[in-house]
């Protein structure tokens, strides 16, 4: 089954968060990989929690799809998969892009490469914006000596905390110059700390509202099958 | 001692300086600390997320932790 391990568990792997108490897959769309999927599913003796339900349309127009475990081994375990992650390339490019941990007892597991869960963390959430500041934070940390133009451009054009985002602004001038979603960011650095956390966050509520605007239809359309499900649950009663 | 004075900071540099798998042991660790302590495996309500729904909210009996597990095949 081709599928990118994401969410919160992604975060744990890759040092932004200590705890999260479900799982959260993308998975490819197609016939072969979804019936690959139910197989899995059937093996969890998976129930499906809510709508809507596991079909190629739902995951298609960006529905998560929500499932409980109920295998003795994984019994209880929340289960949410996707195909498409607002703001992030379709799967394929996902999927080329994707990194692998190695698991003690699970195996080689593929994971949202870090420049793509960054992405797919940028939602109208609090919590997510937590994730995103230490997911880009601890890549800078750790790799920023000798770091490469490119790594240096994603990080200007992502890092979250002024301090480091005016040290590196200051190290690279040139390169803060020319951050396209970041027009504001050389004057800001060279301004200060509360220019920087004035910007970013119009940044973020500019993010949080697009998140919003891009769920309204889904929920409404979550609401609908709701009622749906609902009324035939009645019937059958 | 934490350059900033801040113990969670310092708790995070040290977080963010594990391998992924040394990650992954800790948090399985957690999980059964929290399982313990008779923690829920179903979300807790989140007026931000678009999936607050209270069908999603149903208390369950917390056996076991998220993530990734090998599942004998019968």
């Amino acid at each position: 089954m081709r599928f990118l391990l994401s969410g919160g568990q992604a975060c744990i792997l890759y040092g932004a968060t200590e705890f999260s108490r479900d799982a959260d897959i993308v998975v490819l769309l197609s016939d072969e990989n979804l019936h690959a999927l139910r197989r899995a599913l059937r093996e969890l003796d998976a129930e499906q929690v809510f709508v809507p339900a596991l079909e190629p349309a739902a995951l298609h127009r960006g529905h998560a799809c929500h499932f409980r475990c109920r295998h003795s081994e994984a019994a209880g375990v929340r289960l949410d998969v996707m195909s498409v992650l607002r703001g992030c390339d379709p799967f394929p490019a996902l999927w080329e892009r994707r990194s692998k941990v190695e698991l003690p007892g699970v195996g080689e597991v593929p994971i949202l490469s870090l420049r793509d869960l960054v992405q797919s963390k940028k939602t109208q959430r609090d919590k997510d914006w937590g994730h995103v500041r230490r997911l880009v934070e601890g890549d800078y940390l750790a790799r920023k000596a000798g770091a490469a133009d490119e790594d240096v451009a994603w990080w200007l054009a992502e890092l979250r905390t002024p301090g480091y985002l005016r040290e590196l602004a200051a190290a690279y001038p040139g390169a803060a110059a020319r951050v396209a979603t970041r027009p504001w960011l050389a004057a800001a650095a060279r301004e200060g700390n509360d220019a920087l956390e004035r910007e970013l966050g119009e940044e973020e509520r500019r993010i949080r509202d697009e998140d919003r605007a891009y769920w309204q239809p889904l929920r409404q359309e979550l609401e609908r099958m709701r009622r749906t499900a609902s009324r035939r649950d009645a019937s059958r009663e | 001692m934490a350059a900033r004075g801040d113990e969670f900071v310092d708790e995070a540099a040290e977080w963010a300086a594990m391998t992924p798998q040394e990650r992954w042991a800790w948090s399985t660790k957690l999980w059964e600390f929290y399982l313990g302590m008779g923690g829920s495996l179903d979300p807790e309500p989140d007026s931000q997320s678009p999936f607050d729904f209270e069908e999603l909210q149903r208390a369950v009996p917390p056996v076991r932790r998220a993530g990734l597990h090998s599942v004998r095949r019968d």
